[in-house]
């Protein structure tokens, strides 16, 4: 099957159809990875510091492999439903069948373009990010394991092995946070993000399991066939049970406390699986399932409050953190957010879109801050740096680029999908979502310059011992960075045209019209003079505003910007007071999982404990003592001397014949 | 000889109280298997005055009469060497010294 590769990459890349045998290739790319974790598992050690060039070699394999499968998939090689290929029949138990194979449409193209191009470049970003350490081998088979678990969950045709690849990406992930574990904080958090995701599994899981019950196929597409002959509430069931396992994957409220605390891993890590692609597997799930979601608007509705609540929640926390990393990680649950609000309203397209842009942006400014922490000798805390954009240019220049985009203004990337989403949750008569979504803009665009502004512009409270040694990153690292910082700002012009009518929407359609038609969306002619073109308008002013009290207050370039300002509105009045130390709590969520958890909980675990050691225990305990004590009573009768057994036998005896006399003589 | 039955019962049963009571009330090993031999005995007699006064009985009592004698002279070897034996290990023939059963 290798040889074959080469050939057919090249009659995909030349736009030759060979679409039967290009599905048959579709395993490899995750087997790729598969295959160079398990040796880098067992050899890593051995080989030492060249190690990663395996690993580079196979991500970067997949990678073209992937990009000729998603040529095809978007140009509809595969059909306008995709097209699957099944390997094995992995469970066969009576009614009962799972089989395990791929499917490719695209949605899944989509996918395949964030996941393996980020992962490909995160790799590459790594080789010099991780130079110094030692456990470097290691490090490389779990991103391959990573690799391969998002791979398989983005490309499986069936609940069954998306839960096992959902289960994988928390392996992976838990691995990674984890990856310096002789240091406390990251070996709690490790554990916290993979105890926390445990929560929703159990609700993914339950989800399955009524699919099962309620359609009697695993298959994906085969259970959305039979969807809709469920009655209502079983629908709202699966839909919300389905949600509860995305809610845990993509950290949304409640269950959004393990993201900010993933940080502790290495940044290549935090930008890879932290913010560019498994957080995104529960917007996935979701998009995937929307046969499922288009049944229950009640769900929906569900779907986008917790989205834009998560939204306006994180972007409140990440005003006032002063770790570089964890703004970063508040912002993503924010932008996370926005997809599910995106999601409940009916606009999955835009989900997918702003998937997409956010995948690459915020990627870029991860990377970017890992580059920051580098050079500034692994510090963090950004009321530590400053003035940095002089001494690193290419990592200032290309945060730039990324904040910029994030923020939301024309023509970079993420003004495309986050408006898409806002116009769409407006037309869709979701004006809250709406509202709070310009709301959450306007914040974003602010804190993100607050993380700029204290990076990299103003003076430098860099320790004096560091400043001479500050230097910009190999060119390992700031490759990536550029070639991330591409299609930041050029995604949204390629992929957000025309408007109304844009490349992503023609793509996406065929896997979403069934549900827009379930939903009984109308379509209205765009109106760039209309409405549209004021909720365009009204995003990019909000945007604006946010952008330029944040360049007012955190400086630009040689202005240093008025940061006493800030403490003077923090310390104006008792509302600012408490909404200050709010966000800098986090809104005590923590404090209240603690006490919820850990106090409340430990308490009535204690009670049960007493409980089952006395009452449960009690019993079983109890008739052992009642038989030994009735036991070593009886004992007493044995003598051991024959003569009181044979005047036993006597006596036995003499009662029988006795009572035989008496019983016959009636 | 009497003509009646009940005058040999009535000796026969005699004689199982007093092996009865001997077995139970003596300590001593060796009066302990005398007393059985006596209990023996007397349902020995027992069948052989049922043989002697039913005539459906003649033959059957005799024989059976006969085993009897030779299980009890089998069981009184048996015995007398198990009292040897622990009579060896103890010193004493005095039942009420051997307990061991009770372990």
């Amino acid at each position: 099957m290798i040889p074959s590769v080469a050939p057919l990459l090249a009659a995909a890349a030349a736009g030759g159809a060979a679409p039967d045998s290009l599905i048959n290739l579709v395993p490899l790319i995750p087997a790729i990875p598969l295959a160079g974790f398990v040796f880098t598992a067992f050899f890593g050690r051995r080989i030492g510091r060249p190690a990663f060039v395996l690993p580079l070699l196979g991500v970067t394999a997949t990678w073209l492999l992937s990009m000729a499968v998603v040529y095809q998939a978007l140009t509809g090689g595969f059909g306008e439903h995709g097209a699957g290929t099944t390997l094995w029949r992995w469970i066969s138990a009576g009614a009962f069948t799972v089989d395990v194979g791929f499917f490719v449409d695209q949605l899944t193209a989509c996918l395949l373009i964030v996941v393996t191009t980020i992962g490909m470049l995160v790799h590459l970003y790594s080789v010099g990010y991780m130079a110094h350490d030692p456990g470097r081998w290691r490090f490389f088979a779990y991103l391959n394991l990573f690799m391969f678990s998002m791979l398989l969950l983005v490309l499986s045709d069936n609940f069954l092995t998306v839960f096992a690849a959902w289960e994988l990406v928390g392996l992976s992930s838990y691995l990674l946070i984890g990856f310096w574990y002789p240091k406390r904080s990251a070996a709690l958090a490790a554990k916290k993000a993979f105890i926390v995701n445990r929560v929703g599994d159990v609700g993914f899981a339950l989800g399955i399991m009524l699919i099962w019950v309620s359609t009697g196929t695993l298959n994906m597409r085969d259970a959305f066939d039979r969807i809709a002959g469920l009655d209502h509430g079983t629908i709202l069931a699966i839909a919300l049970l389905v949600f509860c396992g995305a809610v845990g994957k993509s950290a949304q409220f409640p269950l959004h406390v393990w993201l900010p605390d993933a940080m502790e891993g290495p940044t290549p890590v935090s930008a890879l699986i932290h913010a560019a692609t498994m957080v995104n597997a529960g917007v996935y799930l979701v998009a995937r399932a929307n046969p499922i979601f288009s049944h229950a608007p009640e769900a929906m509705v569900v779907v986008a409050s917790i989205g834009i609540f998560t939204a306006i929640l994180a972007a409140s926390i990440a005003f006032t953190q002063t770790d570089i990393k964890r703004v970063l990680a508040y912002s993503t649950l924010s932008q996370l957010g926005y997809m599910f609000a995106a999601l409940g309203v009916g606009a999955y397209v835009a989900a997918i879109f702003h998937l997409m842009a956010h995948g690459f942006f915020k990627g870029l400014l991860f990377l970017g801050s890992g580059s920051v922490i580098h050079s500034v000798h692994d510090e963090q805390d950004m009321n530590k740096m400053g003035g940095l954009w002089r001494k690193i240019p290419i990592t200032h220049w290309t945060m730039l680029v990324g904040t910029i985009a994030i923020a939301g203004i024309p023509p970079f990337a993420g003004f495309f999908s986050k408006d898409e989403i806002l116009g769409e949750a407006f037309k869709l008569n979701f004006g809250w979502v709406w509202a709070i979504g310009v709301v959450v803009a306007g914040m974003t665009a602010f804190y993100m310059w607050r993380l700029m502004g204290k990076t990299f512009y103003g003076e430098s409270h860099v320790d004096p011992a560091v400043e001479p040694k500050i230097h910009e990153s190999t060119w390992t690292m700031t490759l990536p960075l550029v070639l991330l910082a591409i299609p930041s700002m050029l995604l949204g012009l390629w992929l957000g045209l025309p408007f109304g009518n844009s490349i992503i929407t023609q793509w996406l359609h065929p896997v979403f019209s069934g549900a827009e038609q379930t939903l009984g969306q109308a379509t209205e002619p765009f109106a760039l003079f209309g409405i549209d073109g004021a909720l365009i308008l009204a995003s990019v002013a909000v945007a604006s505003v946010g952008l330029v009290v944040g360049i007012w207050l955190f400086g630009f370039f040689r202005r240093g910007g008025h940061r006493q300002t800030v403490e003077a509105i923090t310390a104006s009045s008792g509302a600012t007071r408490f909404l200050y130390r709010a966000s800098l709590n986090k809104w005590w969520f923590d404090d209240l999982n603690h006490l919820l958890f850990m106090v409340i909980g430990g308490r009535v675990a204690n009670a049960v404990w007493w409980f089952d050691r006395n009452v449960v225990d009690g019993t079983v305990n109890g008739v052992g003592r009642i038989t030994v004590g009735a036991g070593s009573g009886l004992r007493r009768i044995q003598t051991g001397h024959v003569q009181n057994y044979a005047l036993g036998i006597a006596i036995g005896l003499i009662i029988m014949a006795g009572s035989y006399l008496v019983i016959t003589a009636r | 000889m009497s003509q009646s039955l009940d005058a040999y019962l009535v000796v026969s049963g005699i004689l199982f109280a007093i092996g009865t009571f001997g077995f139970l009330a003596r300590r001593n090993a060796i009066s302990m298997l005398m007393s059985i031999e006596l209990m023996l005995n007397a349902v020995n007699l027992t069948i052989v005055s049922f043989g002697a006064f039913i005539p459906a009985l003649n033959g059957t009592a005799s024989v059976i009469a006969l085993m009897v004698m030779a299980v009890a002279a089998a069981e009184a070897t048996v015995g007398l060497a198990i009292v040897m034996a622990i009579y060896r290990n103890r010193r004493t023939p005095l039942v009420d010294e051997y307990d061991s059963m009770r372990q």
